[in-house]
């Protein structure tokens, strides 16, 4: 299906028209659901810059997201710092260990799945690590003050967290899309598709690997912060959790990796089968106690998408070239 | 939520006047409108994911104790309106449980009760605390869950503070009478809050009852392979192995140091998640003569008993799981039928002041303060001969206590 160039600039209106009365109209809970489609798209657009773009599969990229919850949680409860303030101290921690992961894996020449399972290693030491220290409250976790105040990045009202991940969102995508514009976008992809080839052209592969997982770093470590301040409390296993590498790298992948709209599309695809699958257990009497069935169902649907649609659901929105005439 | 702009009618408002509107003008009989409204309780518990079987316990408590309430009228003060229970899954995940809460918040719900596992009832009750709806934790041992200060929160069970109080004092004493066996321990608690806040207060208490902690152990969630740690605990050598973590790893733990033949003079564990009869009946050789402080029914309660009788004829099992959620809803009906309303301010009140008489459960008189129960109360049990046997407190006791246990051969 191909999506004519003169619908695009109305579809995209129509689509942030669309997301900005969404609240406006709909009960709490589905407030609630719509934040965490655009939160997820959001992480899964930190993953899909470095991952989808650049080529840099990581299993391991909750290792930003738990820096960057784990700092503005640290500078707010043991400091005493305003949590926007910590907010961008954190997105410098996680661009600081992406750069530090960067540095460290691709001098030593790691690529592909060795690459991937490094990010996961990184992930799991820093998960050890905060339950070790005890400037982390180890397994204990820590715990945020409720004190709903705007200035304390705290909402009574969801509606006002739903725009702030949409607002996230909308800047991902707007720095996905710029990628797709600019040189260091073009060269990203040139080291995704061939990084010998890439060097041969005189691009400095190393050095724009380090600057994609400072960025991607950067980005996934705000969501860190976002959700720490939205759920109030973090310990290791949900900051550091390999589950959330799982999530990030699958809205992207079932959306499409290395495209604009791919986490989007992905985390609305997959946060409305999981939500609606839940729904349904919980009004159908005869699923009533068997809930598992919806993750069944989620499942199935997840295999269906991956093995129908490789390139994922921006695939089906693709150009496909014309069938040549058999002579 | 509040209005928006120029609005002066919230949407949630112009929503229920709208209803309001269609539900008069359709003029349904006056017979149906007398009708008392249920009271729709939302119990939110990780029936998937890794404690999925703690969970599914929770909601049968829950689910048989709303039957029951229902069957005996109702709540009378509010002519007889029935229960109505809204079931929710956690999936283990905080987000989802956060959603749930907003989700039956739609819905209507009285109060929630939930969510077993600590973090996911923290960011639950939260959430349930900007609608003031009350949240009653019916596992979850955290005591940060009763330390926020959220005035919607309650708690009937004792969390993991007096556990460890009453479980060092319940070792000491078995200690003390077996001439000071055990000096040294060794302690492995899952690396959650729960394990790992039950486990620094252990270590900083067993030296009162002269025993030494010579190390800590921590493990993931879920963890599928103890020999590791089964061989570190035989090097260590202690005379005690403590334990605090969920179902799946207690079970594995306690196995795998079974097979490995590590011999101390006990088993104690605190909270342990796995200590049940699911464990006792179907590992007899490896529970016998372990010994946990664990929320436990009164042996001697008929209404326990009969209950006990009623799960098994059904085919599960009687854990702690069960009887906790069952006596949470049945706390919950007790403060609705005292506050005559389903008004969430009426009903916090109501259970704030609560003095509830917790039938099933070895526990003093009920009284809430900052959302604990201070009359809730451990019971120090030991599996005996493929059965459990209250061994303390001595008023609850069905056996004696066997300490230290007969050596591995």
């Amino acid at each position: 299906m191909n999506v004519p160039s003169s619908w695009r600039v109305p579809l995209l209106a129509t689509g942030i028209a669309a997301a900005l009365a969404y609240p406006l109209l709909v009960p709490n809970y589905l407030v609630t659901v719509g934040m965490l489609v655009f939160f997820t798209a959001f992480i899964g657009q930190s993953w899909n810059i470095a991952g989808g773009f650049a080529g840099q599969t990581s299993f391991g990229h909750v290792v930003f997201f738990g820096t960057g919850a784990y700092t503005s949680t640290i500078l707010q409860v043991t400091y005493g710092w305003n949590p926007w303030l910590a907010w961008p101290v954190a997105m410098a921690a996680g661009g600081a260990v992406g750069w530090m992961i960067a540095v460290l894996s691709f001098r030593a020449g790691l690529k592909g799945s060795y690459f991937a399972l490094i990010t996961l290693a990184f992930a799991e030491v820093f998960r050890i690590l905060a339950n070790s220290v005890p400037f982390t409250r180890g397994g204990l976790g820590m715990l945020i003050k409720a004190d709903p105040r705007p200035e304390n990045f705290q909402f009574r009202d969801p509606i006002w967290i739903y725009y702030l991940a949409f607002v996230l969102c909308a800047v991902s995508i707007l720095i996905a899309w710029q990628l797709t514009r600019s040189r260091f976008g073009a060269r990203l992809v040139a080291i995704r598709e061939n990084e010998d080839a890439a060097r041969a052209l005189g691009i400095d592969v190393f050095a724009e690997k380090v600057k994609v997982l400072t960025l991607s770093g950067a980005m996934c470590a705000a969501g860190g912060t976002f959700y720490a301040q939205k759920y109030l409390y973090i310990d290791p296993s949900i900051a550091f959790g390999v589950d959330k590498s799982v999530e990030m790298l699958l809205v992207s992948m079932v959306g499409g990796a290395g495209t604009v709209f791919g986490p989007l599309i992905g985390s609305v695809a997959l946060t409305g089968i999981n939500e609606g699958t839940r729904w349904l257990a919980g009004i159908v009497p005869a699923l009533k106690n068997v809930q598992p069935l919806s993750l069944v169902v989620y499942g199935l649907m997840l295999i269906l998408i991956v093995a129908r649609l490789p390139d994922g659901l921006m695939g089906l929105f693709r150009r496909r070239p014309k069938a040549v005439p058999r002579a | 939520m509040t209005s928006q702009g120029k609005f002066p009618v919230s949407r949630r408002g112009f929503v229920a006047g709208s209803s309001a509107l269609a539900a008069g003008t359709l003029g349904f009989p006056a017979v149906l409108r007398a009708q008392p409204a249920a009271v729709k309780v939302g119990m939110i518990h990780p029936v998937t994911g890794f404690v999925a079987y703690n969970g599914q316990q929770s909601r049968l408590g829950g689910t048989m104790a709303v039957e029951d309430v229902n069957k005996a009228g109702g709540i009378k003060s509010m002519g007889g309106a029935k229960l109505e229970a809204l079931l929710g899954d956690s999936q283990s995940k905080v987000e989802v449980g956060v959603s749930e809460v907003e989700k039956m918040n739609e819905q209507g719900v009285a109060a929630y009760i939930g969510c077993y596992q600590s973090p996911v009832g923290i960011a639950a009750s939260q959430a349930a605390a900007k609608y003031n709806t009350p949240f009653l934790i019916d596992v979850g041992a955290s005591d940060l869950l009763v330390s926020r200060g959220l005035k919607n929160v309650f708690r009937l069970k004792p969390g993991f503070g007096v556990c460890v109080d009453d479980g060092i004092a319940s070792l000491g004493a078995l200690n003390k009478a077996a001439g000071g066996v055990a000096k040294t321990a060794v302690i492995v608690h899952e690396s959650g809050e729960f394990g790992t806040g039950t486990a620094k207060l252990l270590a900083g208490k067993l030296p009162s009852i002269d025993i030494q902690a010579k190390e800590l152990i921590a493990h993931d969630n879920p963890t599928r392979n103890f020999d590791n740690i089964a061989l570190r605990i035989r090097s260590l050598a202690p005379d005690i192995v403590m334990m605090s973590n969920y179902g799946n790893e207690y079970m594995l733990l306690a196995r795998t140091l079974y097979q490995q033949k590590v011999n101390v003079a006990g088993f104690f564990s605190i909270l342990g998640g796995g200590f049940n009869y699911k464990f006792v009946k179907e590992m007899p050789d490896v529970a016998q003569y372990m010994m946990d402080v664990n929320h436990w029914f009164n042996p001697r309660s008929a209404q326990a008993q009969a209950l006990k009788k009623r799960v098994e004829d059904g085919g599960a099992l009687f854990t702690f799981e069960v009887y906790l959620t069952y006596t949470n809803v049945m706390l919950l009906a007790d403060s609705l039928e005292r506050a005559g309303t389903a008004d969430k301010e009426k009903l916090t009140a109501a259970l704030a002041s609560s003095t509830f008489k917790a039938e099933l459960m070895p526990y003093g008189p009920t009284r809430f303060v900052n959302g604990q129960n201070q009359g809730g109360r451990p019971a120090t049990m030991q599996a005996l001969k493929g059965d459990i046997e209250v061994i303390a407190p001595a008023e609850f006791a069905s056996a004696k206590a066997v300490f230290p246990k007969p050596k591995l051969n």
